[in-house]
């Protein structure tokens, strides 16, 4: 009876494509005020509404109740629903409408106890636990344990036992054991606002832990407080009223819903009619609390599902249907070749993938055997094109136009179901982060065995000794070993290794590598593009490389596309890219990157690219980094195309490509250093990035100090 | 594993051993003593103070405690105030009841809650939406209310069921099944729909996992993805929810007790507070803790059991 308002699942919002745009975007919808997100759902609205309702009328009972709560009508006794008594009479022949509002108050506010005692205890436990250390934590989350483990309702009738039916000293008491349960739900998050860097930086001016706990903790605790509060309202209203049910209300002839619903169940062989109204009122009371609650409670955006729902991948079937109608794919493509043609990527709000765009008209062709890179910063849609090429968008994000053309078939208009037959048969995916890659729950063993007999229709044993094969293929030297670990219990560089052998148990002609290298050691990364390097030489297969490391490009691409916001910016031969690139784009992405500057002409400073990749709801339709461009004038004011750069095949969308090729101009490092601010403050003179100026300024106060 | 067994254990043995010594002070802070109680109104003075002499109530209380904790240990929890039988002897006969109730409660919230919980997550749309809002109405719905009406539908209007009544299972086990039916169900509710929301939220997390991706990558069938490998990843959360849900609708039969006139330790509750039986509270307290602690530490250690890292450490 006594419900635990631990880890409460609300009700999750559906996985939303915001989740998948850059964080910025979604940093506005998090910070909306909560009152806003209150107002949002329809629920939540009649749930304020009613409660307000019930309050207004519960407080001023006696100037409008049409009886007194003792008045009994002997002629109208268990009566229904009747004009001079609304919603009916019990068995004495009182009026059920007066009884219901005028012990309204009463509930609700001794409910109110019971929140603030468990939402008061509850957060200052939290919050002590957070700030106290290790062992104050231990000790607390100990006795809260204990205190979830115990069987709440016998508990509190045992009180009762002792205290007799004092209604607000045990709906404190029930606060007290329910308030374990809310130090459970706001720890996690009184720990993570306790070790935020601004916390970090006030307890090195001094500020005190009960300063920092209150200014700090306490405010970011607000919207869970509020949250929590609304749902364990509900939870007193209907305790509350159990225990009135069984006997343990307030004293008779006083009413109270549970009493009044007792009394109904004895009737409800002659009037059924009594079990309705104060049902409905307590029901709708409760709802209108868990419904503010689950309101404000809602995750702004969940992180998108990997497998979509069913009504999602049902919506996106539809999708498929109609590219595949547009756009009937040519039977004469080569074989193992990729050739993408303006293939666009956006996200579903409204119909799927009309809402903002995350690719536009992206092109690119890969030979077989020959390794692209696709370069870029974060942001800037290479994820979103090379898991395009697998069907792997992530839920709320579809292709809405071009196509994938693989051994004559458009990938792009294929169905989830011909997509199986594809996937790791046919094109197969490598990861940035190997551990999350592979499924925690099983063996290694387990994911490549049973990936290798589905994939090439093996047994059991022949699938182990391939397993075996495989993971000496990629370098493990004790494979056995390994085929028995779970993943937690190897290392990054090693699950790097399983996961392009799983990659590779399908025997892919074409290997899409998502970073494979970002999230390892340097020194592991290196292996790991030695270990691709080789296999391509090996299997003869093709591989899509997305990177942001131009040594990465360096060292394994034949090809390269360089994407931004969205577009490819700049395409063609690796060697004649890196050695004459084209774009300003890739010039600021050499002059940025420590390892493609030789040692010999390794500048002072290495060049910054000021200000950051636009969200993709902000992209223009004129070039799109004209607005972080040292090399913009009014001439980039307009679209602009792809078109041929003049060396070899390649192409650049820059209208002022030609001009800067002839003046051989370099991207240059604009950031004034530090002990030149200084006089540019003082001058008056507007500081090159606004990031920088603060730290000038503190300089100068320091040094005066000094002085 | 055996480390983390022990601390388990022993945790438990301590909560057991609080709730003893809260048992005993509440007991203690009854109003009435022993002999008031046992010899009920009219009773003379002299009388009452050579029962609660017998009864050791003029003893110093820490002397009390151990006599009563020592006799305890031994699964002897005294004599009731109210009829004089052994209070043991009535809980023993009454845990079979409430365990029933509590244990089939449970398991038709677990099978019914992970079912509707994962149809919300995997179908998604429509499906979704109603399952949600029907769990919706039946957490804001009170348990006592749910079950008088499933006694004027189905035991009144139609007498498909029993309307009241408790049949043991040695006596029939078709009229001991028909008789839980309807408690069950009406405990069931409000926990289905609890299971069924953690169900979703886990069910759900677990396909926000990137190796879901790689388990799409590699052609895994969608059955597949969902019942074994996101199913499995779910179940930690899973059965800790279903943990929390038998601590409380083992304390929600009470009323379900109440309800349906079940002799189980819930109405043994209700009865020895309400007629200040000190004897009977403290044993069915005690009683009741260590079947919800006992159950808790084996499904605690079940999800432990259940994933990986910490079944290797």
């Amino acid at each position: 009876m006594i419900p635990n308002v631990a880890p409460a699942p609300a009700d999750s919002a559906e996985p939303t494509a915001a989740a998948v745009l850059p964080k910025a975007l979604r940093q506005s919808a998090v910070k909306k005020f909560s009152g806003s997100k209150l107002f949002a759902s329809p629920a939540s609205v009649a749930g304020v509404i009613w409660l307000a309702v019930l309050v207004a009328a519960s407080l001023t009972a006696p100037l409008w109740l049409p009886y007194k709560t003792e008045d009994q009508d002997f002629t109208a006794v268990l009566s229904g629903p009747t004009a001079a008594h609304w919603l009916g009479t019990d068995e004495l022949g009182r009026d059920i409408l007066s009884r219901i509002f005028a012990s309204a108050a009463g509930t609700l506010g001794t409910s109110m106890i019971t929140v603030m005692v468990a939402v008061g205890l509850g957060t200052t436990l939290a919050m002590l636990a957070a700030a106290a250390g290790d062992r104050v934590e231990t000790v607390i989350s100990r006795v809260t344990e204990v205190m979830m483990s115990l069987p709440g309702t016998v508990i509190i009738l045992a009180v009762i036992g002792a205290v007799g039916t004092n209604i607000p000293l045990i709906m404190a008491i029930l606060g007290v054991l329910i308030s374990a349960g809310m130090y459970r739900v706001m720890l996690g998050q009184a720990k993570s606002l306790q070790s935020q860097l601004y916390v970090d930086a006030a307890k090195v001016d001094g500020v005190s832990t009960l300063g920092i706990s209150l200014r700090h903790v306490l405010p970011g605790l607000a919207n869970t407080i509020v949250v929590q509060s609304a749902l364990i309202f509900a939870v007193g209203m209907l305790i509350q009223a159990g225990l009135a049910f069984i006997g343990f209300g307030p004293p008779i002839p006083e009413p109270s819903w549970g009493g009044m619903i007792q009394g109904a169940s004895q009737n409800v062989y002659n009037a059924p009619w009594l079990m309705v109204p104060t049902g409905a009122v307590l029901a709708l009371t409760v709802l209108s609390a868990n419904a503010i609650g689950n309101a404000l409670g809602k995750a702004p955006n969940a992180t998108a599902s990997h497998l979509p729902s069913a009504a999602a991948r049902r919506r996106r079937a539809k999708a498929v249907a109609a590219i595949a109608a547009a756009a009937p794919a040519p039977n004469d493509s080569a074989k193992n070749t990729l050739s993408v043609c303006n293939l666009s990527v956006g996200v579903d709000s409204d119909g799927a993938g009309h809402g903002v765009r995350l690719v536009t008209d992206v092109s690119f062709d890969v030979e077989p055997g020959t390794v692209l890179g696709l370069v870029g910063e974060s942001g800037c849609g290479k994820t979103m094109t090379a898991l395009s090429l697998l069907g792997l968008l992530p839920s709320g994000v579809s292709v809405t136009g071009g196509q994938i053309l693989w051994n004559g078939r458009n990938l792009a208009a294929a169905t989830d179901k011909d997509m199986e037959g594809v996937r790791g048969r046919e094109v197969a995916l490598i990861s940035q982060e190997p551990m999350r890659a592979l499924d925690p729950m099983f063996t290694v063993g387990y994911q490549l065995t049973a990936a290798i007999r589905r994939l090439r229709g093996m047994g059991r044993a022949e699938a182990k000794a391939e397993a075996l094969g495989l993971l000496e293929k990629v370098g493990i030297v004790d494979a056995a070993r390994i085929l028995k670990t779970y993943p937690h219990q190897i290392s990054g560089g090693m699950a790097q290794r399983v996961a392009i052998a799983l990659a590779l148990s399908g025997r892919p002609r074409l290997l899409v590598a998502d970073e494979p290298t970002t999230a390892l050691d340097v020194t592991v990364q290196a292996e790991i593009l030695s270990l691709l390097r080789g296999l391509v030489k090996d299997t003869g297969m093709s591989v899509v490389m997305v990177t942001h490391d131009l040594g990465v490009v360096a060292d394994l691409c034949d090809q390269v596309a360089v994407m931004y916001a969205g577009e490819v910016v700049e395409n063609g031969r690796t060697d004649s890219i890196l050695d004459n690139p084209r774009h300003p784009y890739t010039l600021a992405l050499l002059a940025a990157d420590p390892h493609a500057n030789h040692a010999a002409d390794m500048p002072e400073r290495l060049a910054t690219i000021s200000g950051q990749v636009p969200q993709p709801k902000d992209w223009p339709s004129t070039c799109r980094f004209a607005a972080r461009c040292q090399f913009a004038g009014s001439a980039c004011m307009v679209p602009v195309p792809l078109l041929p750069s003049g060396t070899g095949d390649g192409l650049v969308r820059c209208v002022k490509a030609d001009e800067l090729a002839v003046e051989g101009l370099d991207w240059v490092a604009t950031d004034v250093p530090s002990h030149h601010v200084l006089n540019l403050v003082e001058a008056g003179t507007a500081p090159a990035g606004p990031a920088k100026a603060p730290a000038g300024l503190e300089r100068r106060t320091v040094e005066k100090d000094h002085a | 594993m055996a480390l983390f067994i022990t601390k388990r254990l022993l945790m438990a043995l301590a909560t057991v051993l609080v709730v003893a010594v809260l048992a005993f002070l509440l007991v203690h802070a009854m109003p009435g003593s022993p002999g008031a109680v046992s010899l009920g109104a009219g009773a003379s003075q002299e009388a009452i103070a050579e029962v609660n002499q017998r009864l050791g109530w003029n003893d110093p209380l820490l002397a009390q405690f151990f006599t009563w904790l020592g006799a305890a240990v031994q699964g002897d929890f005294g004599i009731s105030l109210i009829d004089g039988r052994s209070v043991s002897a009535d809980l023993a006969s009454r845990l079979p009841v409430t365990a029933s109730l509590a244990a089939g409660a449970t398991l038709l919230s677990a099978v019914l809650g992970i079912g509707l919980g994962v149809t919300a997550a995997v179908r998604g749309g429509m499906a979704d939406r109603v399952i949600g809002g029907v769990c919706g109405m039946a957490v804001a719905l009170p348990a006592f209310w749910i079950g008088i009406i499933f006694v004027y539908l189905l035991a009144v209007q139609s007498s498909v069921f029993p309307a009241t009544g408790y049949v043991p299972f040695e006596a029939s086990p078709q009229d001991w099944a028909l008789s839980l039916a309807l408690p069950v169900i009406t405990l069931a509710v409000g926990g289905a729909a609890f299971i069924a929301r953690q169900t979703r939220a886990s069910m759900l997390e677990a396909l926000q996992q990137e190796h879901i991706r790689t388990l799409r990558a590699t052609a895994t069938p969608t059955w597949k993805i969902l019942y074994v490998h996101a199913l499995r990843y779910a179940s930690l959360p899973i059965v800790a929810g279903i943990a929390l849900q038998f601590i409380q609708l083992f304390g929600g039969s009470v009323i379900a007790e109440q309800l349906f006139a079940m002799p189980g330790l819930g109405q043994a509750v209700q009865n020895s507070v309400s007629t200040h039986d000190a004897p009977s509270v403290q044993g069915v307290v005690v009683i009741a803790t260590v079947v919800v602690v006992a159950v808790n530490l084996v499904l605690e250690l079940a999800t432990k059991f259940l994933d990986p890292k910490l079944r290797a450490s």
